[in-house]
């Protein structure tokens, strides 16, 4: 009796979790990752290498005709440094689309950004940057979003409830400042430290080869300054408040791409501040028949508070070079050399990846901070240089 | 015996028939190519729009095999390039990314990539026309949309393949930066598509062959190959697209084909 009941709960139970699973679409990956660190520091003993486990899966499911559910858990397992470690809905989104509008709410991802290097506009979304991947790691952010499509143009407004604080390295963490980072008791400007409700509003539009997109950010900064805490001998990051207005714009010419992202913030008198980054890439198709391609990145990177800046990129040139194959491995090559005008030092990448298989892809990370040790941003990670591997498999 | 009228009527009949012959003859093999390729659009325009499905076979030398899969949305555009949507599926690593393409008679095509990983939508360059689409032996320009102006044609006869009269015809592309000094078309007379194209590289040797088969006729006037064949005369290497699941006239608007709908697209 009890058999037969267990084993129609069973079926019963199997059968929904199928049809359950059948509605989901899913598309991730999950994946080894392994860090060395050649050099070991001067006044702290530091793991010389490191191990860790991520995965991300997005769910996405229809409910009716015009809407949808997109689910996107993330996980990283960091063998030494806990505040790696993490877990993320990068998004958790409802959305809802017409014919000349679109509205989306729950934890989102947006992206504004048109050049390669330090994407100024890309406001919306907090910097996961325990990922060591640049900037391109993002926390889901909690958002309604209206998007009303005009001929024009589009419109997005924004209403952000809720802050999500920048992701720091813990003391066991590699590549890090030599001083502890409290990412736990951030301070804030505002009263309502990280429930303050920010609001945003953007509008894009093309003309011919021209793609334009100006916004305007009133809310918490998403890049921190740091305060020292004598009483924890730590870093604190302190997010104020600003207002950001910015300009992203890519002019599309054949082998050109012309690109530059303008931001003004205004805070108070010490945040208060225009950066930009501008610059341009040229593509070689098709080098000598071979099927591959070669592209030249060059960007100025720009902030008028020079060292005072809360960002590394007050004076600084990226010259970049991209190889693609176009094989059937995807094998592709990157080099990335940006260099300090002010200061002379050299933040280089160099990475390489390809297909292993149909759905393995490997890919190897080396990265050297040269002749750093007069650079106000990069002083601390004269001992930081690192090569990474990956792997991850992909369904 | 002929009587004068007789002979009338046969200098009359010769005359006439001499004058339909040096008309046709005045017909400049150039002529006669540009009026095949048009037809040839002619006969494949007022599809308004299809969507379809296409499994992509890489096949090496040593005969190793590698797959794509995509799904792609064609939107047609009276008096210029159509407009066109691709979304893969296979391999994982690019599953959910997505093209976008402006084709365009004369001007440059415009193009734009989502990349779902970063929600980015890239505009990027279209220059890129002899390169390789997916790591497969088709090039971006032999897949895009093939419109009448791209080329200059030569009519060099008609010519039987695999039991069906085709024309044979020269194309030599008027768009620049393509791999091509010039392609050679077989269109299948009755059916006016491509069932062979010969391509030739930079240096004039011969390069590639695409044979098209299994095809199909939708709203009794469409035709389309089940399956192409691409193989590399000089590495020996070989890429099959075979097509599934068309449909036509699904009621797609310019509305589905710009960026905002390569975000959205699943």
């Amino acid at each position: 009796m009890n058999v037969l009941k267990l084993s129609v709960v069973g079926a019963a139970l199997l059968g929904a979790a199928t049809s359950v699973y059948a509605e989901w679409e899913t598309r991730g990956n999950v994946g080894l990752q392994v860090q060395f660190f050649p050099t070991e520091p001067m006044h702290r003993a530091d793991q010389s290498s490191n191990a860790s486990l991520f995965s991300e899966i997005e769910f996405y499911t229809p409910i009716g005709e015009d809407a949808s559910l997109t689910v996107t858990p993330f996980l990283r397992l960091d063998q030494h440094d806990e505040d790696r470690s993490h877990f993320d809905f990068r998004e958790f989104v409802y959305a809802r689309l017409g014919d000349s509008w679109e509205l989306k709410a729950g934890l989102g991802k947006v992206f504004w950004g048109v050049v390669e290097s330090n994407n100024l506009v890309d406001v919306i979304n907090q910097t996961d940057l325990v990922e060591n991947d640049g900037s391109s790691a993002k926390l889901g952010q909690p958002m309604i979003n209206l998007v009303l499509i005009r001929d024009w143009g589009d419109i997005d407004l924004y209403v952000l409830p809720g802050f999500r604080t920048r992701t720091l390295p813990g003391d066991d963490g590699r590549p890090r400042l030599p001083v502890s980072l409290d990412a736990d008791n951030a301070l804030y400007e505002s009263a309502d430290r990280s429930r303050h409700v920010d609001f945003a509003g953007r509008v894009s539009f093309a003309f011919d080869q021209w793609d334009v997109g100006a916004h305007v950010f009133h809310g918490t900064a998403r890049d921190p300054q740091f305060r020292f805490n004598p009483a924890s001998a730590s870093l604190v990051p302190y997010f104020y408040q600003q207002t950001q207005l910015g300009l992203g714009i890519q002019a599309t010419l054949e082998s050109w791409l012309l690109k530059a992202e303008f931001v003004h913030r205004s805070g108070d008198e010490f945040t208060d501040h225009a950066a930009f980054v501008s610059g341009f890439e040229y593509s070689f198709y098709d080098i000598r028949e071979s099927g591959a391609d070669l592209g030249i990145v060059t960007e100025w990177l720009y902030d008028d508070r020079g060292d005072d800046a809360d960002q590394p990129f007050q004076n600084d040139l990226l010259i970049g070079l991209r190889l693609a194959m176009n094989d059937e491995q995807s094998l592709e090559g990157l080099l990335g050399v940006i260099a300090d005008l002010d200061e002379g030092g050299q933040l280089i990448t160099l990475e390489g990846s390809r297909r292993l298989g149909s759905n393995f892809k490997a890919s190897v990370r080396l990265t050297i901070f040269q002749d750093v040790v007069n650079d106000a941003a990069f002083a601390g990670f004269d001992e930081e240089d690192n090569l990474q591997f990956e792997v991850s498999y992909f369904f | 015996m002929m009587n004068t009228s007789s002979v009338k009527k046969t200098v009359t009949i010769l005359t006439a028939g001499l004058l339909i012959s040096s008309l046709a003859w005045a017909q400049t093999p150039e002529e006669r190519g540009l009026e095949i390729a048009t037809s040839a659009q002619d006969q494949d325009t007022g599809f308004v729009d299809t969507v379809s499905a296409m499994t992509m076979t890489l096949i090496n030398r040593s005969g190793k095999k590698s797959t794509r899969r995509m799904r792609s949305r064609v939107l047609e555009v009276q008096g210029d390039g159509d407009k066109s949507m691709s979304i893969f599926d296979e391999p994982a690593d690019v599953k959910g990314t997505a093209s976008l393409t402006h084709s365009h008679a004369t001007d440059a095509d415009e193009q734009w990539l989502y990349l779902p990983a970063l929600k980015r939508v890239k505009r990027i360059s279209s220059k890129n026309k002899s390169g390789p689409f997916m790591g497969s032996e088709f090039a971006f320009e032999d897949i895009s949309s093939q419109e009448v102006d791209k080329y200059t044609y030569r009519y060099l006869g008609d010519v039987d393949l695999n039991g069906r009269v085709t024309h044979q015809i020269e194309a030599v592309p008027a768009y620049k930066h393509s791999g091509y000094t010039r392609l050679i078309n077989w269109i299948d007379q009755e059916r006016l598509v491509a069932v062979r194209v010969e391509y030739f590289d930079r240096k004039n040797s011969s390069l590639k062959t695409l044979e098209a088969s299994e095809f199909t006729q939708y709203l009794d006037k469409f035709w389309r190959p089940g399956r192409m064949e691409m193989l590399n005369e000089q590495t020996g290497k070989r890429t099959i697209l075979e097509w599934s699941d068309y449909e036509f006239q699904t009621g797609l608007t310019d509305k589905d084909f710009d960026s905002k709908a390569l975000k959205r697209v699943r």
